[in-house]
């Protein structure tokens, strides 16, 4: 096993985002220098972090990164992960687990927008909030993630899931606006309240376990299962999703 | 004064009939001299390949549509991301890059001119706006007339003189170069929900048909003595059995021009297809080619298409809306009032498809049975077929056989029955590739005097120096090599100066436009014709004032004169 940790040091300009797309674990075998920018200038790893490292191994499966300190406005970290472990003991900055596959992410805190974006494969596990767009598509990409599963603790933004091509999302509190826009496959699953959920869906499950607001009046009733409305749908896109509900909000369009 | 004295260069100039011979080039203040000081800057070319900078005679690289396919992609964005650096502007995208992007990547493959394949006459001003943000390459707008009213006023006339008039008043108004027609009356057609199927077909609400467009065009620019012939993208672009639209349409040309061809057909590629739908599409590059190999007054551009991701592009209205009813991707279409149109929509090219397979194989095909090198230039209509970065692999396709089959094997099955790609063994050499890359583009584009293409004395001291060495290189065998060689330029110079050193950025030094000033005597100007300025004032959105470009935009123009017979 290896063991990096990464300790923020105090920054002058603490809102200033780090771009650090190289914290994934394979990058910590041997010794090579590495570089993350800040802002519109290059730095060291060392010179925004205490770099601890523990052992030595030669394969990126046996390598924990912990990522310490106010790491809230660091980027990208995770991406293109394909294997070992990231664990982030406060908040995390967007992008966190982009296009990642394979590995763990565990973050402690907040996660910012586009976590887990067009991931593959892998897994994220979020124990608080996680922002805007959480494992959807970039903006214009016509694929969200496609492979691996993100749990997210407590509640979503808007957009969860956007264009979800493949893998499972689990969010155990609320999530936004618009979640599973554009789902073209996959599993997303929100314990709580959601509104305006599954627009344009094309293929693919959404479950929503609380309220569901301002349902779209595109979806077709089929039946009910396990207690939960079934619905199928987009049909404004000739679409075969899977839609199944808790509870509709009444007085929206659909009841 | 800066004097620069390349030694050891293995150098291949076909417009002067140098076939690979070992020399010094000496340059002074932007020129090829014929000697230099003895105390200049010294470049040891080391018995590397040396050629003219590059010319790409059909690329889209800068204006509307271009900007467009920019902004409905994002995603584009996030690929070729470079920090700025030294004298390099930051860059960003892969199938669309920023105006910095094309250049530098032109600039690292010895590119040093590109000529945009399609500028609307009303939206010439963001054209020459980015013009302007592309250093180091040397730029020249084809203007679209493929649904310009006044032309087609005067084709309905037959009036020849008429015609010129226009196009020699536009492009001088436009700061324009060449005549581009985009499927001649389908764009126009499109305006009004149709398009037309053959060069026989009427063009809604007028009294001609495509044929009278292109055989007025091409008399109207002959009679103009334009360094350009008439640049055509032919109608039916992209549909199965559409090889007979394009056989018609190269008997349309008689041989008008000693200097150079009289018909230039783009992306042959995309119009050289076989069968009667997509289930049965198949190649008809034999035919298309036969053709063009008996036609010395027709040059053709291959569009070539390669695999990956990419952005098309085009005036082409109603081929575009086709290919949105296929993809069902987010898509585009604009029209421009009395002028033309245009789409664009993001588009996979993959090797499991056996459509995209043939197509990739018919634009092989085309450079390899064209015997003439002279008649077949090397291009993607970029990005259509694929990014320009893409040229390398091209060459390397073009030069081994080997490779080639390598390929043949990874593509869908059905390519081997439906073209005839396997069965042709010729490869091409340095030379070939050298005409297909620059001479011939210079040739084809009618910029050999302005010091384009060639290394005579006096020549621009456009220079590419790439690292193989071709008495020691077997293309055939070491494609490899070859490819990377023609990614990478040692040096790449641009008026005498070093501007990429191993794709690295040394300079960024401005670019030039070429445009046309076509001289037309008093009875030909059509702004004292009345009935022009009349119309002009009732049908367009803008003052006839206001629609020509100022010098401001052009502030680094080369005014190519000519003069009607």
């Amino acid at each position: 096993m290896m063991q990096v940790t990464l300790t923020m040091k105090p920054r002058a300009k603490p809102f200033l985002p780090i771009e650090a797309e190289m914290i994934v674990p394979m990058n910590f075998i041997g010794s090579r220098e590495l570089f993350v920018w800040e802002g519109n200038k290059k730095r060291r790893l060392e010179d925004v972090f205490t770099v601890r490292k523990e052992g030595n191994v030669n394969s990126p499966e046996n390598i924990v990164v912990i990522l310490r300190g106010d790491t809230g406005r660091v980027k990208r970290v995770g991406e293109y992960m394909s294997s070992g472990i990231i664990t982030i003991e406060g908040d995390i900055g967007m992008h966190c687990g982009n296009f990642m596959r394979g590995g763990n992410i565990v973050i402690h805190g907040n996660a910012d927008g586009w976590l887990g974006r067009e991931m593959r494969a892998g897994s994220i596990l979020c124990h608080g909030n996680a922002g805007d767009y959480c494992g959807s598509g970039y903006r214009g990409e016509k694929r969200g993630m496609r492979g691996g599963k993100i749990e997210i603790m407590g509640d979503a933004g808007d957009y969860l899931g956007e264009y979800l091509t493949g893998g499972e999302i689990h969010v155990h509190g609320n999530a936004g606006m618009f979640a599973g826009a554009e789902m073209r496959g996959g599993t997303l699953k929100i314990d709580g309240d959601v509104r305006i959920p599954a627009a344009n869906m094309s293929k693919g499950t959404c479950i929503i376990g609380g309220v569901a607001h301002e349902m779209l009046p595109t979806f077709e009733k089929t039946g009910e299962k396990n207690g939960m409305v079934v619905f199928h749908g987009d049909v404004a896109n000739k679409g075969k999703g899977e839609l199944m509900i808790r509870q509709v909000q009444e007085n929206s369009a659909l009841q | 004064m800066h004097e620069i004295l390349i030694k050891n260069a293995f150098v291949i100039d076909p417009i002067q009939g140098i076939h690979g011979d070992i020399m010094d080039i000496s340059v002074r203040d932007g020129r090829i001299v014929d000697k230099v000081s003895g105390t200049c800057e010294v470049i040891d070319a080391g018995g590397n390949l040396t050629l003219p900078g590059g010319i790409d005679s059909h690329t889209h690289v800068c204006g509307t549509k271009v900007n467009f396919g920019r902004y409905m992609s994002p995603e584009d964005m996030r690929a070729g991301r470079t920090p700025r650096r030294g004298a390099m502007y930051h860059t960003s995208g892969y199938t669309v890059p920023t105006t910095y992007g094309n250049s530098y990547r032109y600039s690292k493959m010895g590119y040093t001119t590109l000529l945009e394949g399609a500028m609307a006459p009303m939206e010439a001003r963001h054209t020459h706006e980015e013009f302007a943000a592309t250093p180091m390459q040397d730029m020249l707008a084809n203007t679209l007339f493929d649904g310009n009213w006044n032309l087609f006023e005067a084709v309905g006339d037959k009036d020849i003189r008429q015609a010129a008039a226009v196009i020699g008043w536009t492009l001088s108004a436009v700061r324009g170069f060449g005549v581009k027609l985009t499927n001649p009356g389908g764009t126009e057609a499109w305006g009004f929900g149709d398009d037309l199927s053959s060069i026989d077909e009427t063009v809604p609400n007028w009294d001609i048909t495509p044929r009278d467009i292109i055989d007025t065009s091409i008399k109207a620019c002959e009679f103009l003595h334009l360094p350009h012939s008439v640049h055509l993208h032919c109608n039916n672009l992209g549909m199965p059995g559409n090889y007979r639209t394009t056989l018609q349409t190269l008997d349309i040309p008689s041989d008008l021009n000693p200097d150079r061809q009289t018909l230039y057909l783009t992306h042959v590629q995309f119009h050289s297809y076989g069968g009667s739908t997509w289930g049965d599409i198949s190649s008809e590059a034999e035919k298309v080619a036969s053709s063009v190999n008996t036609k010395p007054q027709v040059v053709i551009d291959m569009g070539q298409v390669m695999f990956g991701r990419t952005m098309t592009m085009t005036a082409d209205g109603p081929m575009e809306f086709r290919l949105y009813t296929l993809h069902h991707n987010k898509w585009s279409n604009h029209d421009v009032e009395l002028e033309t149109g245009s789409g664009v929509i993001p588009v996979y090219y993959s090797r499991k498809s056996p459509v995209n397979s043939i197509m990739w194989a018919i634009g092989l095909e085309l450079a390899l049975l064209v015997k003439n090198p002279w008649q077949c230039m090397l291009t993607t209509d970029n990005p259509n077929g694929a990014p320009f970065v893409k040229y390398p692999e091209i060459i390397g396709l073009l030069m081994s056989n080997l490779y080639r089959e390598k390929e043949l094997d990874q593509v869908h099955k059905l390519t081997t029955d439906r073209t005839s790609l396997g069965t042709i063994d010729r490869e091409l050499s340095f030379e070939d590739i050298a005409v297909m890359t620059r001479a011939g583009q210079a040739k084809a584009l009618g910029i050999i005097d302005q010091g384009k293409g060639h290394l005579k004395e006096g020549a621009l001291a456009d220079i590419a120096i790439y690292p193989v060495k071709p008495d020691q290189t077997d293309p055939s065998l070491q494609y490899e090599e070859v490819i990377g060689a023609f990614q990478q330029t040692l040096y790449t110079l641009k008026d005498g100066f070093v501007v990429n050193r191993d794709g690295e950025v040394i300079r960024g030094i401005p670019n030039r436009t070429f445009w046309v000033n076509a001289n037309l005597p008093d009875d030909m100007d059509v702004m004292k014709s009345p009935r022009f300025v009349e119309k002009f004032s009732r049908y367009y959105s803008v003052d006839l004032e206001n629609y020509m470009v100022q010098d401001d935009y052009v502030e680094r123009g080369i005014e190519m004169n000519t003069h009607v017979a």
